[in-house]
């Protein structure tokens, strides 16, 4: 249990996948201009890291490892991430309905996003076991979904902010990534 | 040998198995939302080009408001799906609504440019600019100035600035009247009228109390309602509120006795076989 949730902090804090391991810059900096769809951005990577992660494991471990082709991995789940997000969408636009728009563009996005593919290489890597996955995946999840908010909560701020014109927009929102970054820091050493 | 076997079976096999599953999944669960379905069936006929004119935030949005709600079509239409009859007759079909066409609808710009100018305006060349300065450069504060923000904004690129007169000029055989151009123009003197209307008031002179167009341009409207007097199916009326000819775009009469009488020729005849209004002198 306690190593379960030491791999949750890890995942979500100390090695934050946006802040520590630069992964996922892109929606970092494309969806964060307001809260609610960064929120929205967030959930969906959460339901997909997971569901991902645990067929990628179950992949790897009885396909890969027992022919020994572990070298096929970044193929195989490339393949597996898009067939699974094609599949996710599908499912949450004919059940439901209210939870396709709130999600809206952003499930077909994923696709492509570095964050997923990360995500289960690292707990291929770090050889864990299936509970250690989906926890690891989880933790990913919300980390991303974490610095996400924050992020927007930040730039919906800094629209009002008297920011001299030359870092308006774009500019200034790196240098907030910057300061956020250190802050992300201190949580080092914490697992 | 023996890997590259492995490794073409197994990609081959969970390409496979992916594929299955969302055959699967697309066949076997329930059919999807039909207000979804019925959104995405009325957004192939919509532009598509997300002018956001009918008010929405784009194309898809708009759509979206159509299949809750088939009469905003009619309260607030989009005006480059009205102009194709054609398209929208193919929406009625696909709805199983009988949408009567309406008529195609184009924009002029109620300006015969000939007024004076008042003083030499170096500033900012945009009309909105321009408007900002002691109502404008010209004698005539309603008039055209010139530069062309309505340009600037009109997808099909129907507008041009006349080099003589130095006012705007609609193309309406390009036109798709989407009235972007109506909300540019700082003196709103852009309309967007039916296309079959056969006359329009190439002036905009709305104030009877102070100086009287007369004395700003030679084409100014002087409200002596001799166009009114003239009509003889009271297809010319007067609009009290402007104090300017009104030309009723339910009837869209001809009146060639009002274009004969008005002492200003300030009433544009339009010539829709070349698709031009024609300066009648």
């Amino acid at each position: 249990m306690d190593n379960l949730f030491s791999i949750f902090i890890m995942m979500a804090l100390v090695n934050n996948f946006v802040l520590a391991k630069f992964l996922g810059l892109c929606p970092f900096f494309g969806v964060s201009k307001k809260l609610s769809s960064a929120v929205s951005m967030g959930l969906a990577v959460i339901l997909v890291m997971l569901a991902t992660s645990v067929v990628s494991w179950l992949l790897f471990y009885q396909l890969l490892v027992p022919f020994g082709i572990t070298y096929m991995r970044t193929a195989i789940f490339i393949l597996v991430i898009a067939s699974l997000v094609q599949i996710l969408e599908i499912t949450i636009r004919r059940t439901n309905v209210n939870l396709y728009n709130a999600l809206g563009i952003y499930l077909p996005l994923i696709t492509t996003n570095c964050a997923v593919l990360g995500v289960t290489f690292i707990n291929v890597d770090q050889a864990f076991n299936l509970a250690e996955t989906v926890v690891s995946a989880l933790g990913a999840g919300v980390g991303f979904t974490l610095v996400l908010a924050i992020m927007s909560g930040i730039r919906e701020r800094l629209d009002l902010a008297d920011v001299p014109k030359a870092f308006k927009g774009i500019p200034v929102a790196f240098l907030v990534a910057m300061i956020l970054g250190i802050a992300f820091l201190a949580f080092g050493g914490m697992v | 040998m023996d890997n590259t076997v492995l490794i073409i079976v197994s990609l081959t096999l969970v390409g496979m198995v992916c594929g299955i599953a969302i055959f699967l999944v697309n066949r076997f669960l329930p059919e999807e939302d039909k207000l979804l379905k019925k959104t995405e069936e009325i957004s192939k006929f919509l532009p598509g080009m997300n002018c956001g004119a009918c008010g929405h935030p784009g194309c898809f949005a708009y759509a979206g408001e159509i299949a809750k709600d088939i009469d905003i079509l009619r309260t607030g239409p989009c005006m480059v799906l009205m102009n194709d009859d054609k398209k929208v007759k193919a929406l009625g079909n696909a709805l199983g609504v009988d949408l009567s066409s309406g008529d195609k609808k184009v924009a002029v710009v109620h300006c015969g440019g000939n007024s004076e100018i008042l003083y030499d305006y170096k500033g900012i060349d945009t009309c909105k600019a321009a408007a900002q300065l002691s109502s404008g450069f010209k004698k005539c504060p309603y008039g055209c100035f010139g530069f062309g923000d309505c340009v600037n904004v009109c997808p099909e690129n129907a507008i041009s600035i006349d080099p003589e007169k130095k006012i705007v000029v609609i193309d309406p055989d390009k036109c798709i009247g989407c009235g972007l151009c109506t909300k540019e123009c700082p003196q709103n003197l852009i309309e967007i009228i039916p296309a079959k209307m056969p006359q329009y008031l190439a002036c905009n002179y709305l104030s009877k109390k102070n100086i009287p167009g007369r004395e700003r341009c030679s084409l100014g409207c002087i409200h002596c309602r001799i166009c009114v007097k003239a009509s003889e199916k009271e297809e010319v009326t007067w609009n009290e509120k402007k104090d300017l000819p009104f030309f009723d775009p339910e009837k869209c009469a001809p009146s060639p006795a009002a274009i004969e009488k008005c002492p200003r020729k300030v009433i544009f005849k339009r010539d829709f076989e070349n698709g031009t209004s024609e300066n009648r002198k």
